[in-house]
């Protein structure tokens, strides 16, 4: 096997009558990763998991497992199971029949199936409930149940369809530290699907976004998080300011663009692009310092208004708005906003260092 | 959330070709898919639509010395058309069906509102289940049993001649027919009007007192609009189970002047007249489906707004 | 509605007003039960002594017993083959989209609106012309296409009930769609299955216009009692519709009773 990835989408395309639901989609998944694909509605995602689990075909291109051609191979006969948004257990069958049930599928005797069956169910801690019925459990334990049936033919690979999205926020929380822990320990591959950018940014190696069905961009959360490279993604991921503009000379090393809310300053020049080009500036909101006077020479500096807070756990996000309409936030730690006095309405300017803006394509 | 297609998960959401599956694997025909969709075709096309086409071949057949033969021949159209007994009794049919609809539907209003609005839950399923019972008795038995009520020294005359009235003659009259009729769809029209009734906002009752509308306003201007839908269908099931229904006017209406039905079974069993009596057979159909494309129209007329 | 609308008075006349729907509807059953039980040969008030010569009657005589044997016979073959196509027509309805499914859910679900008598008449002419008439066999396909739709309805209900991730899932977990039918779809609908085959037992057990046309010879208990009704009075008639009204209802409850019913702890193979 060597080197060779586990997964591999080429040039894949997925039609639904006129409308493409995933396009030219390139992607490659390795062995033993954590993949988040992650996107609004309608973005493709969901799309592209069932084709990897068989549920869909391909319109175009070619999908590979281990190398192997998968486009008109059934689901039944690929080892990729699915945990889906709705679990979707089998009501009619207690808990151990569950989880017994790909083994059943694939002839495999009463006594192993037992004995494998428990041994999922125990790594799961939830051995106590095998001759449980289905209708009888909680949600964190319907999840564990929706795991181990997908995990107890010992898979390569597992496939997971937001899969928390219907358990509260403090259960959220725990499973996803147990899945995180289950796919540590099992060196398999996950690939798991989601809309929610906490889950995805909390457990995954790797982040995949999508929009409209097609990639906008693949890499690790931090550098995402840090350095979106589209508008969209920039934008989808809510974590940055966006400044739309026209690039013009120079200055030494930096450059300097033009935007309706004045010229601002950029650490060096960007790379592909030309004096003149439209641009888009994108500055983390947490590299935004807030103050109630000017601020250095070197730093960029925009007037602007307070229009309100909104607080999430030990940050606060402070949402601002140009005298042009730009709006902008600042994500602030309560300890920083003590400093100053935050009222509605207030006047402040809105800074950042030249080094920690980056520049995007403006579409 | 999911994506576009497969946002609602119900597998009719999913784009396919002719026979083809909606998930997952290969388009086209399969023969696992035919094994469930082709028997009922099948059966249908051979069993309900083939005898029903086959109603009309026989319509043009012709009938010499008490023998049916295949023809083209436009002769039991002609006689039953010019039939003066034909269209009598097609008027009386239609004229009998539509007043037992009107009826039946204006008798289990009050009885279905009651049971919509004013009783307690499980009295409610309790009345819904009793309602479902007549369904599985014999309605020839239940007929039957209507001659010993209605005769001239049946159950009701006695009771009647007790205190000094009657006798009254109800068997073999209109009423009887009607009592059938309500015998065969009362508790049918109860029940779709019942269903309708029950979706009815009942926030939207309250709001029409809250504006001065009184109990009987309220019902005609919030619950029957409301209801329409359910109640012109109830109205329209009476009326195609009275125009096909041939026990009641014969067992207890006499069968004289007869209905369709009646006139159908008189004219096969008597003189082997198929050809006539598929001409009636297909009459009815076609008034049938008039009907009840006109009642499902009128039904949902200006829903849209 | 709020305390405030209530009329008693009206309350209680509607209250009355069911009542006596409910009489009305129960008035032919009720006296057909008790003139089974009455000796008078003509029913009427006052009732004469307790009787059951009408069963003894009706248990001595052949014809009734040819036909309670036929009725039984056809009744069982239909509601297997009436459950068999309605459930794949409620399957296919589950789960394909394909170009004339109107037209094939109207083939599916038609039959109960056309007039019997017609039906009839049409089955007879065209059963006859293709040698089917007069035979039991001509009954059981004529009442097949009558309950099938009963059968559809009543399994399309429950596959609604379905998530309908729940096939999907079984292939996914290595089921072929065979094996996602037998593991899945049908323990699921099970409960709709067994309704299904005692509803449409029930209405063929009790149909008999068609029975009537078609049947020649082969004649079913509900023909039988037709012959009574047309040749005289006889409480004989009421002896039997009191039969077939139990066993209609014994079928009905037992449907009603497994579909009651709670999902089972556990199933085992097979």
């Amino acid at each position: 096997m060597g080197d060779r990835p586990l997964v591999e989408f080429d040039h894949v395309t997925k039609r639904f009558g006129d409308m493409a639901a995933v396009e030219d989609l390139n992607l490659t998944i390795a062995k033993g990763e954590f993949l988040a694909i992650m996107g609004s509605s309608g973005c493709g995602k969901t799309t592209t998991l069932r084709m990897l689990a068989g549920l869909e075909a391909p319109s175009e291109g070619e999908i590979r497992l281990q190398g192997a051609r998968i486009n008109d191979l059934p689901s039944w006969r690929r080892d990729t199971p699915m945990v889906w948004q709705s679990l979707a257990l089998f009501p009619f069958l207690n808990v151990r029949e569950n989880v017994e049930f790909s083994l059943r599928m694939r002839g495999i005797g009463g006594a192993e199936r037992r004995r494998r069956a428990a041994d999922w169910l125990d790594r799961l801690q939830i051995g106590e409930l095998a001759e449980r019925n289905i209708a009888h459990l909680s949600g964190g334990q319907r999840q564990r149940v929706a795991l181990a049936r997908s995990l107890v033919t010992e898979p390569e690979i597992l496939l997971l369809d937001e899969p928390l999205s219907a358990l509260d926020a403090h259960l959220k929380v725990r499973m996803q530290s147990v899945l995180a822990d289950l796919q540590r320990q099992l060196g398999i591959t996950f690939v798991y699907v989601t809309h929610s950018q906490s889950e995805a940014f909390s457990m995954a190696d790797r982040v995949v976004i999508m929009s409209r069905g097609r990639i906008e961009q693949i890499g690790a959360p931090r550098e995402i998080y840090r350095t979106p490279r589209t508008r969209f993604v920039a934008e989808f991921l809510g974590s940055s300011n966006i400044f739309a503009g026209t690039l013009v000379d120079a200055i030494g090393d930096g450059a300097q663009v033009d935007t309706p809310s004045g010229r601002l300053r950029l650490a060096t020049s960007p790379e592909g692009f030309a004096t003149g080009d439209a641009v888009v500036i994108a500055v983390p909101g947490d590299r935004i310092e807030l103050t109630a006077t000017l601020p250095d020479a070197g730093d960029n500096a925009i007037e602007a208004t307070v229009m309100g807070e909104e607080f999430v756990g030990a940050t606060a996000t402070v949402y601002l708005e140009a005298a042009d309409g730009t709006e902008m936030r600042a994500q602030k730690s309560h300890a920083d906003l003590e400093k100053i006095d935050i009222r509605t309405g207030q006047k402040l300017f809105v800074g950042w260092r030249p080094e920690h803006a980056h520049v995007l394509p403006p579409a | 959330m999911s994506d576009q297609a497969n946002t609602v998960p119900g597998p009719s959401n999913m784009p396919v070709a002719v026979w083809g599956r909606t998930r997952r694997p290969a388009k086209g025909f399969s023969l696992y898919g035919a094994t469930f969709s082709l028997p009922l075709l099948v059966w249908q096309l051979l069993f309900f639509v083939a005898p029903l086409l086959f109603l009309i071949a026989l319509s043009f057949w012709s009938v010499r010395n008490f023998r049916l033969q295949p023809d083209l021949d436009v002769a039991s159209w002609l006689y039953v058309y010019r039939s003066g007994l034909f269209w009598e009794t097609y008027l009386r049919t239609l004229a009998m069906a539509g007043f037992a609809a009107m009826l039946a539907s204006a008798l289990a209003f009050p009885c279905a509102y009651a049971i919509a609005f004013k009783l307690a839950e499980a009295s409610r399923r309790w009345a819904i289940f009793l309602m479902v019972i007549p369904f599985f008795t014999s309605y020839l038995v239940r007929v039957y049993s209507w001659q010993v009520f209605l005769s001239d020294h049946g159950i009701i005359n006695a009771a009647l001649g007790s205190i000094g009235l009657g006798p009254y003659t109800m068997l073999n009259t209109l009423f009887g027919t009607m009592i059938g009729y309500l015998t065969l769809t009362f508790p049918l029209v109860v029940l779709l009007q019942l269903f309708s009734l029950m979706f009815v906002d009942r926030t939207l009752i309250e709001a029409a007192h809250n504006m001065g509308a009184g109990r009987l306003r309220a019902v005609f201007a919030v619950v029957i609009p409301s209801a329409r839908v359910g109640l012109v269908i109830a109205a329209l099931f009476c009326f195609i189970l009275t125009f096909g229904d041939f026990v009641s006017p014969l067992y207890l209406g006499g069968g004289n002047p007869p209905t369709l039905s009646i006139m159908i079974t008189d004219t096969t069993k008597s003189g082997q007249q198929w050809p006539r009596a598929a001409v009636i057979a297909l009459t009815m159909i076609a008034t049938l489906l008039a009907t009840a494309f006109a009642a499902v129209g009128y039904a949902y007329r200006g829903r849209g707004r | 509605m709020s305390e405030l609308n209530r009329n008693p008075l009206i309350d209680w006349l509607l209250r009355l007003y069911v009542l006596a729907s409910f009489a009305f509807i129960f008035a032919p059953i009720a006296a057909s039960f008790v003139f089974s039980l009455n000796e008078d040969r003509f029913p009427s008030l006052p009732l004469g002594g307790f009787s059951t010569q009408w069963y003894e009657a009706v248990a001595t005589d052949p014809l009734v017993w040819e036909g309670l044997s036929n009725t039984l016979t056809i009744g069982v073959i239909v509601s297997l083959v009436a459950t068999a196509l309605g459930f794949g027509a409620a399957y296919t309805d589950y789960r394909y989209r394909f170009f004339g499914k109107t037209v094939y859910l109207a083939l599916a679900l038609l039959p109960p609106t056309i007039p019997v008598i017609i039906l009839g008449l049409a089955m007879l002419a065209f059963l006859s012309r293709v040698g089917l008439s007069g035979q039991s066999l001509s009954v059981i396909v004529a009442h097949v296409v009558m309950t099938a739709p009963f059968a559809m309805a009543i399994i399309r209900l429950r596959l609604s009930q379905m998530d309908p991730d729940l096939e999907a899932a079984a292939w996914n977990l290595g089921a072929s769609e065979w094996a996602a039918m037998r593991h899945v779809i049908l323990p699921f609908a099970r409960p709709a299955i067994l309704a299904a085959l005692f509803i449409t037992m029930a209405v063929s057990f009790d149909e008999f216009a068609v029975a009537w046309f078609v049947s020649g010879l082969n004649e079913t208990l509900p023909v039988r009692v037709l012959g009574f009704l047309q040749g005289q009075v006889s409480p004989r008639i009421n002896a039997i519709g009191t039969f077939v009204f139990l066993t209609s209802m014994t079928l009905v409850i037992l449907a009603q009773l497994v579909l009651m019913r709670r999902p089972k702890e556990g199933n085992p193979d097979g």
